[in-house]
C-alpha cells in the first residue's frame, strides 16, 4: 500500500448519441471547458494537454495531435506539452496512469485529459468495418470474417462454457445497465429495456443479440489531474488514484490463452494491493462493458459478487439501482453509447462523478471507494484502477 | 469474378505459410534456437528473438477453443457468406489460430469439439485459407 500521489479535480462531459450537427471540436471544447470550470481552474492553470485518439475523422485527430485544443482554449504560451495517449478503449485507464506519473514526478502540474469523437454519425456499415480493424489482424483474422461483434460473441461463448453462465444472465447485464441509463441525461438510450426485449432481439453473432451489441455514439468527456497535495488546494472533492494494475494478454484474440478471465485477475490483485483496499471496501464498480460478458469477467476477478457467479449476481438485481454493488452507473456503452476510445472514459468519468457526489438521480449514497476497469481493441489488455475520496 | 472480401497481404516472412496453404499444408514456425512453436508467423521468435525460424507441417488436428456463428451484421465482403462460423482453434501442437468451421454441420460446433483442417480457395482469387471441419457431430445434435 502507498499514499495516493495524484487526484482528479474536475470533470466535464456532453451528452452521447447521434449529434450530426455537433462537430468533434465543439464537443471537445465544451467538455474540456466544463472540466476546467468544475475544477475552478482557468486554461492558464493547465500545462499538459492529453487528447486521446479520435477514430471517425483522421483530420480531427491530426488537429488533436497538433495542439488545436491549446489554441481553441487559450493555452498558447501557457501549456508546455500537448501529447496524445492512445490505447483504444483502455485509454481511460492508461491516460490516468500517465497523468498520475507526470504530476507525481513534477513533470506536469495539471493535466487536462480529453476525448471527443463522432463514430455515431458514421454510416452504420462504415462503423462495422472500422471496428473490424481495431485489434483484428488484417492478415490472420479479417479474411475469416472476424469483426468486433464476433469478438464479444466468442468471449461470451468461452466464458459461458467455463462458468455455466446463461443467455438470460448475459441479457440481465443489459437490463441492469439500462436501469442506470434511465437516470442519466447524457445517455443515448433512456427508455426501459426488459429481459424479454433483449432475448427477443435479432440474433447477430451467437450467442449475442442486437440489444447485447453496443451502438456507436458521438460524445466527448474530459477530466483534470493534479498532484494529491495540489488537489486539496483546488477542490473540496478530489478523487484520489489509489492503485492501478494491468496486463496485456493479446493483440489478436486468437492468441489469448484465457478468454474467460483475460488479465483481470492479475490486474485486480495488483490494484487492490497498491491501494490497500479490498473487495469489501468498494461501493461502486465502474466496469467497462461494450458487450455484457466483459463486466461479468471483471466482477468475477474483482471479487465483488459476494461469492456468487457474476451472472447470477447481476440477474438477482444486485448491480442495478438500489442494489448492493452498483455497476457502471452511467449505463455503459450498451446504454450511454460507444463513443470510440471514449466509451471507457465515460465509464471512468462516472466513477469520478460518483465519488465527487455529483451523480444526481443515480448518486450512490455514501460512496467513498470505487473501482474502474477498462480494455482496448479486442480486449487486448485488462486494467483495474482503484479510486477513493480518501487519500 | 471480383470480390470485396478482404484477403491476406503476405509479408516476406509469412509468404511460406500461404504458399504451403496453396499446397494444402498447414504450417507453423519452430525456433531453431529455443524450440518455441509459433502461430501466426513472426519475423523473430517471440521467446528468444532468434531469426532461426524453420517451418513444420502441422498434423492439422485440434479442438475448438471458442466460436460464434455470424448470422447478421457481417463486415463488408461477407454479406453472401452469412451465416458463417468463426472460431479460434487450438492445434494439437499447442498453437492457436483464427479460422472458420465449414461444412453442412458447422453450426453444431461446441467449445472443445475436435476438428481437422481443410482448405478453401477465396472465390475469384488464388488465396487458399486453412479452415476446419468437425470430426463428428456431437452426441444428441
Ligand atoms: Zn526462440
Amino acid at each position: 500500500m502507498r499514499r495516493a500521489t495524484a487526484a482528479v479535480v474536475g470533470i466535464g462531459e456532453v451528452p452521447s448519441g447521434k449529434f450530426p450537427d455537433r462537430s468533434e471540436l465543439e464537443a471537445a471544447v465544451l467538455s474540456a471547458a466544463a472540466a476546467l470550470r468544475d475544477a475552478g481552474l482557468s486554461p492558464r492553470d493547465i500545462d499538459v494537454v492529453m487528447p486521446v485518439g479520435a477514430l471517425a475523422s483522421s483530420q480531427f485527430n491530426v488537429d488533436l495531435v497538433f495542439s488545436r485544443i491549446c489554441e481553441e482554449l487559450g493555452m498558447l504560451r501557457g501549456a508546455t506539452m500537448n501529447v496524445q495517449v492512445m490505447s483504444g478503449g483502455a485509454s481511460s485507464s492508461t491516460m490516468l496512469a500517465v497523468a498520475e506519473a507526470l504530476v507525481t514526478t513534477g513533470a506536469a502540474r495539471r493535466v487536462l485529459v480529453l476525448h471527443s469523437d463522432k463514430v455515431g454519425s458514421l454510416p452504420p456499415q462504415r462503423g462495422v468495418d472500422l471496428f473490424a480493424t481495431t485489434g483484428v489482424s488484417e492478415e490472420w483474422e479479417r479474411p475469416y470474417g472476424h469483426n468486433m461483434n464476433a469478438v464479444g460473441a466468442m468471449t461470451s461463448r468461452r466464458y459461458m462454457y467455463e462458468t455455466a453462465t446463461t443467455e438470460e444472465e448475459l441479457a440481465a447485464v443489459c437490463v441492469s445497465l439500462r436501469k442506470w441509463a434511465m437516470l442519466n441525461p447524457h445517455a443515448m438510450y433512456r427508455s426501459e429495456l426488459t429481459m424479454e426485449e433483449v432475448l427477443g432481439s435479432k440474433m447477430v453473432a451467437t450467442p449475442l443479440r442486437s440489444r447485447e451489441c453496443n451502438m456507436l455514439a458521438d460524445g466527448a468527456a474530459a477530466y483534470v489531474v493534479a498532484s494529491a497535495s495540489d488537489a486539496e488546494e483546488i477542490t473540496e472533492t478530489p478523487v484520489y488514484v489509489r492503485g492501478h494494475g494491468s496486463l496485456v494478454t493479446h493483440y489478436s484474440m486468437s492468441q489469448d490463452l484465457d478468454l474467460a478471465h483475460l488479465g483481470f485477475p492479475e490486474a485486480a490483485k495488483v490494484a487492490y494491493e497498491e491501494s490497500g483496499l479490498g473487495p469489501d471496501d468498494i461501493h461502486v464498480a465502474a466496469c467497462y462493458d461494450a458487450y455484457p460478458v466483459y463486466p461479468l469477467i471483471a466482477m468475477d476477478a474483482l471479487g465483488l459478487c459476494r461469492g456468487e457467479r457474476a451472472g447470477a449476481f447481476v440477474a438477482a438485481g444486485h448491480t442495478s439501482p438500489g442494489g448492493v454493488m452498483p455497476m457502471t452507473t452511467n449505463g455503459g456503452m450498451l446504454s450511454q453509447g460507444h463513443t470510440g476510445a471514449g466509451g471507457g472514459i465515460a465509464v471512468l468519468v462516472e466513477a469520478f462523478r460518483q465519488l465527487m457526489g455529483k451523480a444526481g438521480e443515480r448518486q450512490v449514497q455514501g460512496a467513498v471507494n470505487a473501482v474502474e476497469t477498462a480494455s482496448g481493441g479486442t480486449w487486448m489488455d485488462s486494467h483495474v484502477t482503484v479510486l477513493s475520496k480518501e487519500r | 469474378m471480383t470480390t470485396t472480401r478482404p484477403v491476406p497481404t503476405p509479408s516476406s516472412w509469412s509468404e511460406p505459410f500461404w504458399a504451403a496453404a496453396r499446397e494444402e499444408r498447414l504450417t507453423f514456425q519452430v525456433c531453431g534456437s529455443c524450440g518455441t512453436a509459433t502461430m501466426y508467423p513472426k519475423r523473430l521468435c517471440p521467446t528468444c528473438l532468434s531469426d532461426a525460424l524453420t517451418w513444420q507441417d502441422a498434423a492439422g488436428t485440434g479442438e475448438v477453443y471458442t466460436w460464434t456463428e455470424q448470422v447478421a451484421g457481417p463486415p463488408s465482403g461477407f454479406e453472401d457468406r452469412v451465416p458463417y462460423v468463426v472460431a479460434v482453434v487450438r492445434l494439437d501442437e499447442g498453437v492457436q489460430l483464427m479460422s472458420n468451421i465449414v461444412g453442412p454441420d458447422a453450426a453444431n460446433v461446441q467449445c472443445g469439439a475436435r476438428v481437422t483442417v481443410a482448405f478453401e480457395t477465396v472465390p475469384g482469387t488464388d488465396v487458399v485459407l486453412p479452415v476446419f471441419t468437425l470430426d463428428e457431430a456431437p452426441a444428441g445434435a
